[in-house]
């Protein structure tokens, strides 16, 4: 490994390594603004100058030596860009002498030459690299003088460049032009990192900006440009102007949107939240995450429950703990144990999830279940890591990865790419990765992507197809054929060529990885087939639930059994199945949130914490434990799950060993002997041995599809996301929905045993013929259920 | 209808010169190609050149604007670019500039009422001794433009005389025109 001197010190680093990285990690520092981790570098704004030069070797391969016998460093005849220039053997790079500092301190003023002084007012003040850098190299006596020797800010006299200072790229990003400088870190993430370019630079020199084409920021992940923007250009609109970043109490947590566990800093101020930010995981996330993680948590002050609330005389009244239990005494009395049912919401933890088991155990009884379970265990299938995408010689999706599991969209398009995992450095993952490439275009020889409607990541694979809703388990079976070397039979709208090329890949890769959707989750038969495949080939799982605590809750025992339906509810899930709030005489309701469902059913209401609010344990989709922190939300006498499932327990007159999210902890600790308290920084893998039978869902059939989406029902009481998505798109054949007299762009009110939810109608001829398709917004995604199309005005009712 | 659909061999002929997962490459010459044709590229051609060569429209309006060649508005038949760097402007760019404005009545964007003339104002052409220097679409350019020259030019094409033509006639282009530096052995002028 190349032998680096940086200043005074000496440091080893691997080959490829970039001068910037190796001054870090020797412990000194170089400002920097276009240079980020993940992204190529570029050397665009010129601010790493550093003086750097190299020992050569003589025709005798001997170093060549200066007069006093001393190797001879030959250095660069300019200031070089760090970023962008790799090491060497020898190599020596300064960054402390008056002329790198002289250099350094003109880039700052030519950077802020055209940038307007309006820090008081912008969101980005206090974390702001151009103002750390300005502070530090701004007023330096020796550099900056007037006429007459005393201190100057900047020797420009020119008046500033005034362009577009408010301009909104989407309904979440908000682009000041004036501000930008121009790093091209936004162009290059969106190109690099989810794979569509909807920025780039347009014009040129001075007249240069950023903007777009196309409609939009239409990735899943466009957020993330508002974190990796050096100064205050790209800001986040649901988090604009909302405090000031010194005065936000940061909180690290995992998110609870997707089965990923996202690592992100919460941070609130007075009891709010106010904004959400990435926060970085090398091994999960890196520094991205979803637009529904960073988002979608306007709904958490709305509506809120704070509170216990009785039912008196038909309206839901606000009343003390002690009228709860009674309450609920009240109403459980004559109900048989064993009827008495538990409904977990798919983000409960690990903690929630052992107590909850405790009980249903004690009670005996049968209906212990959470939101957004499939109807197969997620737990049956040998999990993968993302970082197992990395290695993977093949990869094969069934389902929409970008919408179920948003984060796997971007690890499959790094495997795609050809980036390897960085080594860590003594300040982490490397700042500048000379291995990065810009426009490298995706191998498609690595993907097949299968699903019941076009997908995203099928742009990026060679072998695909789209195959009509509930003939997963036929597609499953075709390549079970074909790779036993039998004939496969037709998979109708799948071209047998695709699968028939999957199938050869598949069998020709040696690490292989299977991404599995709700479509199939939720087909026992399908499943089935896709656990033989996985574990006859050796190959590994990412099992996209659209609950974010699936294998936690699985690993605790939280799965039905038995088909009685309950006759009492504790119900923590936002939108529990109709049949069961029909079915079920007495309802309490553990809620964060007064939604109409709770307003409609509950007889007693106790005030949830949302899962910003709680402390616990998840279990991700690749079996890591993930710990969730409270962050300082207001929220009235929100208690957690635990709580409630004791004193539930004690209005049923039985005992729950477990109060306290600590006792749940100890008996963890106990059971499986790892401390939860403690878990690595991040995430700990752990594969708990779980057997559990399938469970198909009720009422299924209709030709309603309901499509997986990031976004979920509660995010649309936000105003940010509600403005973003507008109405819902109801998709179909043309020839589909004509039939059925509906004709493009009609706003239809659709009547599903899950709800009324209107809807506009748009055509789209790559879908199957004979279905509709409908974005789930919750549990329920891969559902087929039938509906009722009413249309207001100009078309027909069917 | 899309402006390739007929010319398929063309551009069949454009993707043979790149590697075959870099179609990419190939932005500039259909870029020219519509410009060439249709006086600019308008943006249901970015989109099309988009589809064609596997990217979005933004990248291709990112190209397209970099580049001064590229019109993203329609352009007269006569595309008048002046120069308007510190030689020319030197040589009297600026009255130039001024002149044509005036004398045809448009602003950088429009084209005159006529459909003949568009005007642009460009950096170096690099022919800064023989400034004030303007071109006309891609042909050669006009050298030391007087007033007297550019009345001519214009009353010229307004009659529709070949472009050429009335380059080679202008008052003055035997002496002033062709104005040639001839090097001598060594490099030195």
């Amino acid at each position: 490994m190349p032998k680096v001197k940086v200043n005074d010190r000496t440091v080893e680093v691997p080959p490829g390594t970039s001068a910037m990285d190796a001054i870090f990690h020797a412990g000194y520092d170089v400002p920097l603004f276009c240079a980020e981790r993940h992204l190529s570098p570029t050397g665009s704004c010129r601010m790493c100058l550093v003086k750097a030069g190299s020992p050569r070797k003589g025709p005798d391969g001997e170093w060549i030596k200066d007069e006093s016998g001393e190797i001879k460093i030959f250095w660069f005849p300019k200031l070089m860009a760090s970023c962008t220039l790799a090491v060497s053997e020898g190599m020596v790079i300064d960054t402390l002498s008056d002329e790198v500092r002289h250099a350094q301190s003109g880039m700052v003023e030519l950077t802020l030459a055209n940038h307007p002084l309006d820090c008081p007012t912008c969101d980005k003040g206090g974390a702001c690299d151009l103002q750390d850098r300005a502070y530090e190299y701004g007023l330096e006596q020796k550099f900056y003088t007037g006429p007459t020797g005393e201190p100057v800010y900047t020797r420009y006299e020119f008046s500033k460049r005034h362009v577009d200072k408010h301009h909104p790229l989407s309904e979440f990003i908000i682009l000041d032009r004036e501000r930008c400088i121009h790093c091209k870190r936004c162009v290059r993430y969106f190109e690099e990192i989810p794979g569509d370019q909807v920025l780039d630079f347009i014009e040129r020199a001075v007249h240069t900006f950023i903007g777009t084409a196309d409609e939009g920021l239409p990735s899943n992940f466009s957020g993330n440009i508002t974190d990796i923007c050096p100064v205050g250009a790209l800001l986040d609109r649901v988090a604009r102007f909302r405090g000031r970043n010194w005065e936000f109490e940061q909180t690290p947590s995992v998110s609870t949107e997707d089965a990923s566990g996202q690592y992100v800093w919460i941070d609130a101020r007075s009891g709010r939240i106010e904004r959400i930010r990435a926060r970085e995981n090398p091994e999960l996330n890196d520094i991205w995450i979803s637009d529904a993680a960073r988002f979608g948590h306007e709904w958490v002050d709305q509506d809120r429950v704070t509170t216990p609330l009785v039912r008196k005389g038909g309206s839901l009244e606000p009343a003390s703990w002690e009228e709860a239990l009674a309450a609920m005494q009240k109403g459980l009395e004559g109900v048989p144990q064993e009827r008495v049912g538990l409904l977990l919401p798919g983000d409960a933890t690990i903690e929630e999830g052992m107590a909850a088991a405790e009980l249903a155990k004690t009670l005996g009884s049968g209906y212990l279940d959470f939101e957004g379970r499939s109807a197969v265990p997620a737990s049956n299938f040998p999990a993968a890591t993302f970082a197992d995408l990395l290695e993977a010689d093949y990869i094969l999706t069934i389902g929409d990865p970008t919408e179920e599991l948003p984060l796997s969209h971007v690890w499959i398009y790094k495997r795609l790419r050809g980036v390897k995992t960085p080594p860590r450095l003594n300040h982490g993952t490397p700042i500048a990765d000379l291995s990065i490439r810009e426009h490298t275009p995706p191998d498609r020889s690595l993907l097949g992507a299968f699903a019941p409607y076009p997908t995203r990541v099928m742009e990026w694979a060679e072998a695909k197809g789209v195959f009509e809703p509930g003939q997963a388990s036929a597609l499953l079976g075709a390549i079970d054929a074909l790779l036993a070397g039998r004939d496969a039979p037709r998979v109708a709208g799948v071209d047998a060529g695709a699968l028939k090329q999957a199938a050869q890949r598949w069998r020709k890769a040696k690490k292989r990885v299977l991404l599995l959707g709700a479509e199939v989750l939720n087909d026992v038969e399908a499943a089935q087939l896709a656990e033989k495949l996985a574990k006859s080939q050796g190959a590994l799982v990412l099992a996209m639930t659209p609950a974010a605590n699936a294998r936690g809750l699985e690993a605790m025992g939280v799965w039905p059994s038995g088909d009685k339906m309950p006759r009492a509810l504790l119900a923590a899930a936002d939108n529990p199945p109709q049949l069961l709030l029909d079915l079920a005489e007495f309802k309490v309701f553990h809620a964060a949130r007064l939604s109409e469902v709770v307003r409609q059913h509950a007889d007693v209401v106790l005030p949830a914490k949302t899962s910003y609010e709680k402390l616990g344990t998840l279990l991700n989709v690749e079996n890591r434990l993930l710990e969730l922190r409270p962050a300082h939300v207001e929220a009235g006498e929100a208690e957690g799950l635990i709580q409630v499932i004791y004193l539930f327990a004690q209005a049923l007159g039985v005992k729950s060993s477990l109060r306290l999210v600590r006792q749940a902890r100890a008996r963890f600790t106990e059971r499986y002997k790892i401390n939860l308290d403690k878990l690595e920084e991040f995430g700990q893998v752990w594969r708990p041995r779980v057997s559990l039978s399938p469970r198909p869902r009720q009422g299924e059939g209709g030709n309603l599809y309901l499509r997986p989406s990031m976004w979920k029902s509660r995010h649309l009481l936000g105003e940010t996301v509600q403005r973003a998505l507008g109405t819902l798109t109801l998709a179909a054949h043309p020839q589909t929905a004509l039939a059925e007299g509906l004709d493009v762009g009609a706003t239809i009110t659709l009547q599903t045993p899950w709800g009324t939810q209107a809807a506009r109608l748009e055509f789209d001829d790559e879908l199957p013929k004979g279905w509709f398709f409908l974005p789930a917004l919750g549990s329920n995604p891969g559902a087929r259920v039938p509906f009722k199309a009413l249309v207001p005005e100009g078309g027909e009712a069917r | 209808m899309g402006f390739f659909d007929d010319k398929q061999d063309w551009l069949a002929e454009v993707f043979a010169q790149y590697p075959e997962d870099r179609r990419r490459s190939a932005l500039m010459p259909l870029l020219r190609r519509v410009q060439q044709e249709e006086g600019y590229v308008s943006f249901e051609r970015m989109k099309e050149i988009a589809e064609i060569v596997g990217t979005t429209a933004t990248e291709v309006a990112g190209v397209m604007s970099f580049y001064s060649y590229y019109q993203g508005l329609p352009t007269g038949k006569y595309h008048i670019q002046v120069c308007r760097t510190l030689s020319c402007k030197l040589a009297g760019s600026d009255e130039l500039w001024k002149t044509l404005v005036e004398r045809l009545g448009i602003l950088p964007g429009e084209v005159s009422e006529d459909g003949r003339f568009s005007l642009q104002a460009v950096e170096c052409l690099g022919s800064c001794h023989t400034g004030p220097v303007i071109q006309i679409n891609d042909e050669h350019y006009i050298e030391r433009v007087t007033k007297e020259r550019l009345q001519a030019l214009l009353d010229g094409l307004s009659e529709d005389k070949p472009l050429e033509e009335v380059r080679r006639t202008l008052p003055g282009e035997e002496e002033t025109g062709k104005h040639v530096i001839e090097l001598v052995k060594g490099g030195e002028s």
